[in-house]
């Protein structure tokens, strides 16, 4: 199996880690790095988006990526979008709009969010559900969640 | 049950001629890593376990889309479901190929999978291969010894089964150019947007002076692959696609069709369903051939 040192930027920030061929994007960035706000949702079928982080600024499910594939590449978690202690605005819409109730699908969720309004800063309402399609709340709390993205790209 | 993936070899070639190489030496302990959607997911639930993985992520020159104006368009191996639908060529030409690629999945799963690859994993609840195979694709596919095309329709032999040997790779879709009016549709029945098809249909009709004068039909999750529904096709060459002729065809298409019941749905519905998608889809493509 290979075993090798890699440099991984993480939140612009560089890390060079001893990784293995079969270890995820998700096991690093929660087991070896420490960014837990990224989560393990579904049984790694792709069906549920809590593990979703940005890779080169596209919507990546991270544990069905090889953390081998990204090595280099640039990776955004919802730790990266705070800055200097100022939530993003899609941090804060969410907040504001109620759209948190257990929390464990919200960091994929507002990566996602991210992901759209960097491509699309004026989506319909239809553009945010689909964007949003891949991401699963089982609180069931997704009319808040497009008023939030909504909200957040007036802003 | 998700878990940790079992140790395994990760080579990343950068020509497709060494990874043929290397998948031969291999045997059939080697798998090929394109978007790893269904390849990572299998082997994280262990269902599958390779030896090695061979990556083709950093091989040059595979993702492509290329075509003009309707002409023949040809799509890489590395292609992506997203850049199929964000592709303005598609957008323009290839309503039909759009349209599968628009309602497939979530943005992740389109961002991160491939064309090629959504081919290869033989579902036949597969959106993307009954819309190929209406179109004609041929697919292009690299051996170590060997380059062949061959028409998507003999690609397939069983549920999630190909012709594939372990140490060929699929490179190229080549699909040829849409004639003059013709018309497509892809329809789906599912039970929630983002899960696979209880049955999907795609058709192409192609219509001169009101009679049609080819039909293809093609049926996804009601058979071990997915079929084109020939004798439905049969009934509506030559014929004016009206009401009736589009029922008849319909219920031709219902009696092809070979479906199972499963958690998704059962035979009996499927085999309805097929009647009312056929139906549905003939009457769009033949809109579409008129405009």
């Amino acid at each position: 199996m290979r075993k090798e040192i890699a440099t991984f930027i993480v939140n612009g920030v560089s890390y060079e880690e001893l990784i293995e061929s079969n270890m995820t994007l998700l096991e690093l960035l929660r087991n070896k790095l420490g960014f837990t706000g990224t989560k393990q949702g579904c049984a790694a079928s792709g069906n549920c988006g809590a593990c979703t982080v940005l890779v080169d600024g596209k919507p990546t499910l991270s544990c069905l990526t090889l953390a081998w594939t990204v090595r280099g590449r640039n990776i955004l978690t919802i730790e990266g979008l705070a800055k200097g202690g100022i939530l993003h605005p899609l941090q804060k819409a969410f907040i504001n709009h109620g759209a948190i109730q257990c929390g464990y699908c919200t960091p994929g969720m507002v990566i996602s969010s991210k992901a759209l309004l960097d491509e699309n800063p004026n989506p319909t309402k239809e553009e945010v559900k689909a964007a949003l399609a891949g991401n699963l709340c089982r609180c069931t709390g997704y009319v808040k969640i497009v008023d939030a993205v909504l909200a957040a790209a007036k802003k | 049950m998700h878990q940790t993936l079992r140790p395994f070899e990760l080579l990343e070639p950068e020509t497709v001629e060494e990874a043929v190489q290397i998948l031969s030496s291999y045997g059939n302990k080697a798998k090929v890593l394109a978007g790893g959607i269904d390849l990572v997911s299998r082997m994280r639930r262990w269902q599958i376990k390779p030896e090695c993985l061979v990556s083709i992520q950093k091989i040059p020159g595979l993702d492509y889309i290329e075509g003009n104006g309707g002409g023949r368009l040809s799509i890489g191996a590395l292609t992506t479901l997203r850049s199929v639908e964000l592709s303005p060529i598609i957008q323009k030409d290839w309503m039909i190929l759009y349209e599968v690629a628009h309602q497939i999945a979530s943005i992740q799963v389109k961002t991160m999978g491939t064309v090629v690859g959504n081919l290869c994993v033989a579902t036949p609840a597969s959106d993307i291969v009954p819309v190929l195979f209406v179109l004609g694709a041929e697919l292009k596919i690299v051996g170590p010894t060997s380059e062949k095309t061959i028409p998507i329709e003999n690609f397939y032999i069983g549920v999630d089964q190909t012709i594939l040997e372990p140490n060929q790779v699929v490179t190229e879709i080549v699909i040829p150019g849409i004639p003059a009016g013709a018309g497509g549709a892809f329809l789906k029945l599912e039970k929630t947007k983002a899960d696979i098809a209880k049955v999907n249909v795609a058709a192409t009709v192609t219509v001169t002076n009101g009679t049609c004068k080819e039909a293809k039909i093609a049926l996804g999750a009601v058979a071990p692959c997915v079929i084109r529904a020939t004798r439905a096709e049969g009934i509506l060459k030559g014929e004016k696609l009206d009401e009736k002729t589009t029922a008849r065809a319909a219920e031709a298409a219902a009696d092809e069709a070979t479906p199972i019941t499963d958690l998704r749905s059962t035979a009996e519905y499927r085999k309805e369903m097929v009647a009312v998608l056929v139906r549905r889809a003939i009457e769009k493509a033949s809109e579409r051939a008129k405009a």
